[in-house]
């Protein structure tokens, strides 16, 4: 990569920061994580006896006893749980105006008439994207990390690794919003599709039980093609339910394939971004 | 010799996704627009002059033909390196100010950190907007927005300078501004391309014009040319169809007006003899006077003839 691929690269970078700074995307997320931090470092209290056992005060009420390994995972968990629910949710619909934006008659002309190539702006836009969702999911899950460890000792891995998962999750949607963003230009539209899928993944990952259910052959290959062929945002949740929980992960499989549905779809998005009018 | 602008049986056609119903933006044109040029680009709207500089641009890609820039083929990125554009209906982010714009689309263009820094005061200076280069573009006015545009446009220092509608919204002061400095690149020897509906613009600052109707160029050449055509005009009453015949051969045009009969001549003699061979012929004489041919003139008679 050459001075001036990366010079166009992270002027399109800064201009999604910019525009997330603009629409207070950015402030919104970094505010409700700055207000999480700041309820763990002063309101929650954890005392440790021993090394081993805990007393937890919240709001006055105190909770003696409790294994402090085990404490900190269930918060860990509980806060990859939020983030790879409500959190996704809330990336998503703060994302789907991002890509869109790019694409009003009056911008994407004066855009395309730099000498920068299609996919480069695309991919500049996408990559700028994912930083700023980056740029929060990191900070919430590192300060919760280190003041845990701080209070309690626990240094828990697994859950930094989390917010690693927690952002490729996002990528990997992300690469809708653009498909869809480059399709049919519209907000609402890409935040339709992206929500369908993130609602059918807990749905399909029941693919076995759903398979019993069905009758026909035929249904049963729809719901097999669609499992397999979609992200697997459900069992990725999983997965970083393990890694926090520091359990075994007995497959892989949801991660690799989200990532082939990614790729695909990016790369139709590129591909249908380069021909098209504007 | 490469042309700045180089188009050979360029084609446009949108088709409609549902319906398959075809629309023949753009209908084999052919242009050539030579390195330092002043070149206006007039057309009625809807004749295909926005498609056209898209495709310019690759905004746009050619149904047939190709579009050729400094002897680059314009799909080239590497095209574009030289073209500063302003678009007409721009829509810059509301959320930059008119310093980070011009920085952002400085370093679309390739221009260093350090280079951008140093061009960005200059350019401010030159459009009227040193003071204005740090509040954000959503509080600017329309000619505001399109002295930053551009100011943009410039920020490379581009060889080919496309602008579509300099001057809308642009006050008349802002607008004598905006024509010096155009002068001044134009003295620098940048090419400047010139999309507008504004004739009288169009006249006072460009050296070549084509005409695009329904998709094709319909008139093209130098605009002092084109508007040679001045004469004197004669309009007279009950004129024997003998004498109007005599006389038609003589004049430069005959058009028939509310039942008169208007003459234009080449020069005040034939005019002259023409008045006095109608008055011989007791033949009242309406008006007589003398006539300049604008670009105006010549932009309505091209379209009208189509």
């Amino acid at each position: 990569m050459n001075s001036r691929t990366l010079r166009v690269t992270a002027a399109l970078v800064r201009d999604t920061f910019r525009e997330a700074f603009a629409r207070k995307i950015f402030w919104g997320f970094f505010g409700c994580s700055t207000a999480l931090v700041l309820f763990f470092i002063f309101i929650m209290r954890i005392d440790v006896v021993q090394g081993a056992i805990a007393t937890v005060s919240l709001f006055g009420n105190t909770s003696r006893g409790e294994d402090v390994q085990r404490l900190v995972r269930q918060v860990h968990g509980a806060i990859a749980a939020f983030l790879f629910t409500a959190g996704m949710f809330l990336a998503v619909f703060a994302s789907a105006g991002l890509i869109p934006s790019v694409f009003e008659p009056g911008r994407i002309e004066l855009l395309l008439s730099k000498p920068v190539e299609r996919y480069h702006i695309l991919l500049g836009r996408y990559a700028g994207n994912v930083l700023v969702i980056a740029a929060n999911v990191l900070y919430l899950v590192f300060a919760i990390w280190l003041i845990f460890g701080i209070k309690t000792g626990v240094w828990t891995v697994g859950f930094l690794w989390s917010s690693v998962l927690i952002v490729y999750t996002f990528a990997v949607l992300l690469t809708v919003v653009v498909l869809v963003g480059v399709l049919w230009e519209s907000a609402a539209v890409t935040t339709m599709v992206t929500f369908g899928i993130m609602i059918v993944s807990p749905i399909l990952a029941q693919q076995v039980t759903l398979e019993r259910l069905l009758t026909s052959e035929t249904s049963r290959n729809i719901v097999r093609g669609a499992y397999y062929a979609l992200p697997k945002v459900f069992d990725l949740g999983r997965i970083a339910r393990s890694l926090v929980l520091g359990s075994p992960i007995d497959d892989w499989m949801p991660v690799w394939s989200s990532a082939l549905f990614g790729v695909a779809v990016l790369s139709t998005g590129i591909y249908v971004f380069a021909r098209k009018n504007y | 010799m490469s042309f700045a602008i180089e188009t050979e049986g360029l084609v446009k056609i949108f088709r409609s996704r549902w319906s398959g119903k075809e629309v023949r933006a753009v209908d084999g044109i052919s242009l050539r627009v030579e390195r330092g040029a002043t070149f206006g680009l007039l057309g009625p709207n809807g004749a295909g002059k926005t498609t056209f500089v898209k495709m310019l641009l690759s905004c746009a890609r050619p149904t047939q033909g190709r579009a050729m820039v400094f002897g680059r083929d314009s799909r080239e990125a590497e095209a574009r390196r030289p073209i500063g554009y302003l678009p007409e209906n721009h829509r810059f982010p509301t959320y930059m100010t008119g310093r980070g714009m011009l920085d952002f689309y400085g370093a679309l263009s390739g221009m260093e950190s350090a280079a951008r820094r140093k061009r960005i005061p200059e350019l401010l200076a030159m459009v009227g907007l040193a003071e204005w280069g740090d509040v954000r573009l959503g509080k600017y006015s329309k000619g505001m927005l399109q002295r930053v545009g551009l100011a943009q446009a410039l920020m490379h220092a581009p060889s080919l300078l496309i602008l579509d509608e300099p001057s809308d919204g642009v006050d008349p002061i802002g607008r004598v501004q905006i024509r010096d400095i155009l002068q001044a690149l134009e003295q620098q020897g940048v090419t400047i391309f010139l999309n507008s509906h504004l004739l009288a613009e169009v006249e006072l600052f460009c050296h070549d014009v084509a005409i695009i109707h329904r998709g094709r160029v319909a008139l093209e050449g130098k605009v002092k040319d084109l508007t040679a055509g001045s004469g004197y005009r004669v309009e007279a009453e009950h004129v024997p169809e003998r004498v109007e015949q005599e006389l038609r051969a003589k004049a430069m045009a005959v058009a028939q007006r509310n039942g008169n009969v208007e003459f234009l001549f080449g020069s005040r003699d034939e005019a002259n003899q023409a008045v006095d061979l109608l008055r011989a012929e007791h033949c009242a004489i309406e008006s007589m006077a003398r006539t300049a041919s604008t670009l105006e003139d010549v932009f309505v008679r091209t379209v009208n003839e189509q």
